[in-house]
């Protein structure tokens, strides 16, 4: 790492050495200063402000008064922070469940493609550029009781499904949606480690008998696992803290069916202007989400050791 | 592309019917999923030149019976997409300018520098990584209406230099750079300054443009926090389409969809068009994701 070996430059020269060295520090934390400034006025100073407000009453005309625990008092005594945690768990899970294992199963797929697989990999990554305002513009006509969607499913003879009023339907519609926007990237880095897989592995267990399941399931599978490992660690991290599309989408509705806890405290903050409870929501979900981040962290390291 | 002498499956495995069967099998799936990914797309542009009536009609139908090619037209005059348009290329440029000076010098510093506390400093950077932004995003927002920011481009542009995950990225690419370069360019007298502007800099644009693509992605798709800080004549274009097109209650479906392509078109172009580049660049983000 410490690739600087500037010094015994420097101090070839001793009449000089003193000044020399403050100048070159001073260069140094010239530097650093704008960035030092940055992340102090626009991470640190919101970040210790969230604590502190959350043990205040935000007024932006009359300014804040002290109200101590009154906040978090007002948090645990909410019924809809128990049905937010709820459904963001529900919807960490269904994400887990619907999407996790598109991109992996695309990857080996894709991977095994003779011919075409530059079209199957740019085709797979195409709705990660389409705008989100543009995907919710989209998807909601393609979820409309009259869309593309329901007149397939009325051909094959399933009965009307209205996706975004439906509160059973709701959350896993927005999951389809968003797995159909994003798996391409994750399918991606899955297929880079398929492909990064020796040949010769194959090759061998072929001879020793195994079949194509068992070469999946006892090489290539076990040689991506740090990705399957690293991706759903990454993912886990953004369900948790996801609110932008059941915002947009639907609000939160049907009946708070896809209240998220970070849609909450976007709603204690901008519907009900109540500021200090909406910090105080945001940390309690930085306890909750640092044991992920720790996790994330440890994966993370590891990765970098390996390669 | 590798030679495909094998994968999983060897030429052998491909001669068994049962296996062929499969291979067929997994392409047939492959092309399922290729048809769902650009039919959205595809349809967004083609439900924006039919009339009305048709985009209402059930079932629906995938090419239109006329083509009304005024729809595009306008759905460019309903809003005032130029000003919109500028908006979001302000943001990019902006926050382009800040992550290479506020950054750029920082992980030099970090990178090719003696100073001492070093890795104190790094720390102090890096430690917000760990920190969900979703936690701290309602007192961002007082922060930002304490400091007077609230409703310029600098509410967006000065935060768009505190992104650790670029500095990280920044400075392991510098990392990379041989120091001796800098040496012998301190020898001959060059400052540091310059050292950073005519050598540093220069030898890094692969990563910056990496990290342009990111940033331009996140100017153009970000619509949330922008809505909620810029006020309305710096608003970029997403926020605009989201509160005068998704929320419009009174505007065609077809000039709707014509809208929303437009929108759609130039990430798609740069995709497309930039497409090795970018795949390329994403193994960085996935690092991180």
């Amino acid at each position: 790492m410490e690739q600087s070996t500037a010094v015994p430059i420097s101090q070839s020269k001793p009449q000089t050495q003193r000044s020399g060295k403050i100048k070159r520090y001073m260069w140094g934390y010239l530097f650093l200063l704008p960035a030092i400034a940055i992340f102090t006025l626009f991470l640190w100073l919101p970040i210790f402000k969230g604590v502190m407000s959350s043990f205040y009453t935000i007024d932006f005309v009359k300014g804040d008064s002290f109200v101590g625990l009154a906040n978090y008092k007002t948090v645990f005594q909410d019924a809809d922070v128990l049905v937010s945690v709820k459904n963001t768990l529900y919807y960490m899970g269904l994400a887990l469940v619907i999407g996790f294992w598109v991109p992996i199963l695309f990857a080996v797929s894709i991977s095994e493609m003779r011919r075409f697989q530059g079209f199957a990999r740019v085709a797979a990554y195409l709705p990660y550029v389409v705008p989100f305002v543009v995907l919710y513009g989209v998807w909601r006509w393609l979820y409309d009781p009259v869309g593309p969607i329901n007149a397939v499913l009325k051909s094959l003879g399933i009965g009307q499904i209205s996706f975004m009023v439906d509160r059973a339907w709701s959350m896993i519609s927005i999951v389809i949606m968003e797995t159909w926007q994003s798996f391409g990237s994750a399918m991606l880095i899955y297929l880079a480690a398929v492909l990064s897989v020796p040949r010769e592995w194959y090759e061998a267990a072929e001879i020793d008998g195994a079949g194509v399941w068992q070469r999946i399931r006892h090489i290539t599978l076990p040689a991506i696992r740090g990705q399957i490992l690293l991706m759903l660690m990454l993912q886990l991290i953004a369900t948790s803290q996801g609110f932008q599309t059941q915002y947009a989408m639907l609000d939160g509705g049907p009946n708070n069916a896809t209240l998220t806890y970070a849609l909450l405290i976007v709603r204690y903050a901008f519907v009900r202007q109540d500021y200090g409870v909406a910090s105080a929501l945001g940390v309690l979900m930085f306890f909750a989400l640092s044991i992920l981040a720790i996790i994330q962290f440890r994966i993370n390291n590891r990765g970098g050791v390996e390669s | 592309m590798k030679t495909m002498d094998r994968g999983i499956l060897s030429n052998y495995d491909l001669k068994k019917p049962a296996t062929r069967w499969l291979y067929y099998l997994m392409n047939l799936v492959i092309l399922l999923m290729m048809c769902c990914m650009v039919y959205p797309i595809l349809i967004s542009l083609l439900n924006g030149l039919k009339a009305n009536k048709e985009v209402n009609s059930f079932p629906p139908t995938f090419l239109p019976k006329e083509w009304h090619f005024e729809n595009y037209k306008e759905a460019w005059n309903y809003i005032d997409l130029p000003l919109y348009f500028k908006n979001t290329m302000m943001i990019f440029a902006g926050n382009m300018v800040v992550t290479v000076l506020v950054l750029g010098l920082a992980s030099y510093a970090l990178s090719k520098m003696t100073i001492p506390f070093k890795s104190g400093i790094y720390y102090y950077f890096l430690m917000t990584l760990f920190i969900p932004a979703t936690t701290y995003m309602i007192p961002n927002f007082i922060n930002l209406k304490d400091l007077g920011l609230m409703g310029s481009f600098a509410a967006i542009w000065l935060p768009a230099g505190a992104n650790a995950f670029f500095l990280l990225l920044l400075k392991s690419f510098m990392d990379g750079i041989h120091v001796e370069i800098f040496e012998s360019a301190r020898i001959d007298g060059a400052s540091e300054a310059r050292s950073f502007f005519q050598i540093a800099f220069p030898l890094s644009i692969p990563i910056f443009a990496t990290l342009s693509i990111f940033v331009f992605a996140t100017a153009w798709n970000d619509w949330f926090w922008p809505s909620f800080i810029l006020s309305q004549e710096n608003k970029p274009l997403s926020a605009a389409i989201r509160d005068f097109v998704l929320n419009a209650r009174r505007l065609d479906l077809n000039i709707r969809f014509a809208i929303l392509t437009i929108v759609l078109i130039p990430p798609v172009i740069i995709f497309l068009f930039f497409q090795k580049f970018i795949l390329r660049g994403l193994h960085l983000g996935g690092v991180k994701g």
